[in-house]
């Protein structure tokens, strides 16, 4: 047998460019299928997933890694180039395959790949998996967007907090097998996992090297690797196309812009940056637009979902100001949470928009609370404002936002100074996946919110939200948990349902 | 392998305790996984890594008080995990402390990372207001540090101590003028995380400057000692000289006046001649 190609003679066969292939969406024509080397058995213990979902395709994600937790944040891949198969089919035995293809699995995107599916036909389920040398990945599910349909389910989830609990959440969202999930931020967290201190999550230990805070990539890596292992979330991940948006977590607990709220200077802190937002592309299924250059990601993006509703991603980290520094500055018009670019763009994409609902996913809750809550939207009340005015233009608005840890329903008043303002929408805040663990059905913090006569539930167990979307209506179950730190067999419970009509958005008790 | 560039313009910066070290990054153009930072200890030549950092910075803490030149170089560690030559190295020293090259002349405390040897140490600091309304008045010989010597130095910041300016007013004779400058050396076991601020500094009615403390870990208010292992105290180190000319025979006057943020919990506070 001859010795495998380097991965400079590799190259060399492939007549790509090292940036062509390093990107890990496909392969040079006539790019051989073999390994230079057998991989290493296990190598899709990560699972698999897909993303960004389109009328006509969506984005497949895998990452070789059969030592999922070695420390190099490698996963245990050899520093080669690895060809990686795979196969869409349009039925889960994969008798009737539509779709074949290649894509390098590279140690440059610690061997993740992102291919992206195109030409499929719209609103129909798809099965898909991966090949590596003679690995088999498990079977994922996952679904087009409909061009002319009339109904589209989706769950919303964030803040996957793995050493406060189990992640029953994803269970349940798998076992619902959604047409879409929207995670809304904080996937992962960057602080040290310690037993006695945050390790809250019952029957697991975890090494010294999990009990600083990340700063690296390969310490991001492999913060992304431990989270990753739960078999609920890589279920959730099979079970649906994801639309991802991140929060602070994925960078450094309220980190706005390149600004640390722990004294990192700008300059230093951008190089923090780029290995968060590195990690994160590697490490979930967006495509290739999100791949970052230096500390700069693009993440805000639109889908259509034909003319039922059209969905805004958000950007609320990257572009922010600073936290304000007295009344005059958080009240200043020209104060914005999403950065100049951006806030053009949402306001053409709603002003234009031809769909009943207009569905906008951001890290944090748009909805007036308190003055002092100034890392989410109360600390940009001008560029709210602009916000709300333009989803008033448009098709009913359906905010998903996620960031406390607690499952509140609000509706979106115009001017939420005026209760007597025009509703424009409705915000369905969920709770987290695993953040602050097992969680009270209330706290102090209830009535800063229930003051409001537009907040219609306030809940602090952990859970995730479930909607319908049809042309007249939409219909919202709140779901959570009795516990989540013993295991993650808890059994799911309704804790409040809600109808919204299209042509009058209200939040209404079922 | 395709080796990342290294690192240039990489230098060093001693401190008391500390060497930091500065180097201009590789381009955006090379995705960093981090920086391996390697020491060579004097008349060793072999390096150790150090440390791994994703900031083109890095501080060698736990140097002790007497200054030492060690030897730093960095490698480029990319996303694929290649490494670069290692860079041009860098000998550089930390700062030797006055409390070991120069002479006391007088202190309160100890310099050994404790406060406890101070009054109302470790967390009496409530009873400041009825133990010290005209804050603290120390007269080097006669005053006692566990008595007349506050643990705290409290700022406008503090509620518990009335949300006013402090004065610290520490007085000590000389015998003579001094025939070189002298060094202050105020050191602190810890101090506020975020708002440690600043006081304005005098030595017999002239002010010489302000003196910005370096942010510590809000916790020596109730801990006094920062040597144990974990202790979570964040200690630092405040040398600065003072000139000659601003000294005469007999009584002195140093004073410090907090007019800016919270407190700061000492470690010893004292003046030392340059042998």
């Amino acid at each position: 047998m001859p010795p495998p190609p380097t991965r400079r003679t590799f190259l060399q066969l492939s007549g790509l460019s090292a940036a062509a292939v390093a990107i890990g969406v496909a392969a040079p024509a006539g790019a051989d299928a073999a390994p230079g080397r057998p991989v290493p058995s296990g190598a899709f213990a990560l699972g698999v997933a897909s993303g960004d979902p389109r009328t006509d395709g969506f984005v497949l994600w895998t990452r070789l890694a059969p030592t999922p937790l070695a420390t190099d944040g490698h996963g245990g891949m050899p520093s080669d180039p690895v060809p990686v198969q795979y196969e869409v089919a349009e039925d889960s035995q994969f008798k009737r395959v539509v779709r074949r293809g290649l894509a390098i699995a590279t140690p440059e995107l610690a061997h993740a790949v992102h291919p992206e599916v195109r030409g499929l036909r719209p609103d129909r389920e798809y099965f898909y998996r991966f090949r590596a040398g003679s690995e088999l990945s498990p079977v994922g599910r996952t679904k087009t967007l409909p061009v002319q349909g009339s109904q589209f389910t989706f769950a919303t989830a964030s803040c996957q907090a793995w050493y406060h609990g189990y992640f029953a959440a994803h269970r349940d969202i798998a076992r619902r097998a959604p047409d879409a999930v929207f995670f809304l931020g904080d996937y992962i967290y960057e602080y040290g996992i310690v037993a006695g201190d945050n390790l809250w999550r019952e029957g697991v230990s975890v090494g010294p090297e999990h009990g600083v805070e990340i700063e690296t990539l390969e310490q991001y890596r492999l913060r992304y690797s431990l989270f990753k292992t739960d078999p609920d979330l890589q279920a959730a991940h099979a079970a649906a196309p994801w639309f991802l948006v991140w929060d602070d977590h994925e960078v450094q607990n309220n980190y706005g812009a390149d600004n640390s709220l722990y004294g990192i200077p700008p300059e230093l802190f951008v190089h923090r940056r780029a290995v968060a937002y590195r990690a994160f592309y590697e490490n979930v299924p967006v495509a290739l637009d999100s791949l970052p250059h230096g500390p700069d990601g693009q993440l805000y993006r639109r889908y259509d979902i034909g003319s039922l509703a059209r969905v805004h991603l958000l950007d609320t980290r990257q572009y922010r100001d600073p936290l304000p520094v007295d009344e005059a500055d958080r009240v200043s018009e020209q104060r914005t949470i999403m950065g100049a670019k951006q806030e053009k763009w949402l306001y053409d994409g709603l002003r234009h928009s031809p769909a009943t609902w207009n569905v906008v996913a951001g890290g944090v809750v748009l909805s007036a609370i308190t003055d002092d809550r100034t890392e989410q939207w109360d600390g940009y009340p001008a560029n709210r404002s602009r916000v709300l005015e333009a989803m008033g233009q448009a098709g009913t608005a359906v905010m998903l936002t996620g960031d406390i840890h607690r499952h509140v329903a609000s509706e979106l008043k115009l001017d939420f100074a005026n209760p007597d303002s025009r509703t424009v929408g409705v915000e369905l805040v969920c709770s987290s996946v695993g953040s602050n663990g097992d969680g009270t059905d209330t706290d102090q913090y209830a009535q800063d919110w229930l003051q409001h006569p537009y907040v219609k539930l306030y809940n602090a167990r952990r859970g995730y939200v479930h909607s319908t979307l049809t042309r007249t209506e939409m219909t919202t179950e709140f779901v959570n948990f009795p516990y989540i730190q013993a295991d993650a067999n808890a059994e799911p419970r309704v804790v409040a349902s809600f109808r919204t009509p299209a042509d009058d958005p209200r939040l209404e008790a079922l | 392998m395709n080796r990342p560039p290294a690192i240039t313009q990489l230098r060093g910066t001693g401190d008391i305790g500390t060497l930091t070290l500065d180097w201009k990054p590789v381009s955006w153009a090379t995705v960093v996984d981090h920086y391996a930072v390697y020491v060579a200890e004097p008349g060793a030549t072999t390096y150790t890594l150090l440390g791994k950092t994703v900031y083109p910075h890095f501080v060698h803490r736990g140097l002790g008080f007497t200054g030492v030149t060690r030897s730093y170089r960095v490698v480029t560690v990319d996303a694929a995990g290649n490494r670069s030559q290692v860079s041009r190295s860098v000998a550089a020293a930390n700062k030797t402390s006055v409390t070991i090259s120069g002479q006391p002349i007088a202190r309160v405390g100890f310099y050994d990372g404790k406060g406890s040897e101070l009054a109302l140490s470790p967390k009496g600091y409530a009873e400041y207001p009825t133990r010290f309304p005209s804050d603290v008045d120390y007269t080097y010989g006669t005053s006692v540090p566990s008595v007349d010597w506050s643990y705290l130095f409290p700022g406008p910041a503090d509620k518990w101590a009335g949300t006013k300016n402090h004065t610290v007013t520490f007085r000590f004779d000389l015998t003579a003028v001094p025939e070189q400058d002298l060094d202050l050396a105020l050191w602190l076991i810890d101090s506020h995380a975020s708002i440690p601020g600043s006081a304005v500094l005098s030595v017999n009615g002239a002010e010489v400057g302000r003196l910005a403390f370096a942010n510590g870990a809000t916790k020596g208010s109730t801990i006094a000692d920062t040597t144990y292992p974990g202790s979570p105290l964040k200690p630092s180190y405040l040398e600065t000289p003072l000139s000659k000319a601003l000294f005469r025979t007999g009584q002195n006057v140093i004073e410090l006046v907090k007019d800016e943020g919270s407190w700061i919990a000492y470690d010893a506070f004292g003046v030392y001649a340059r042998k």
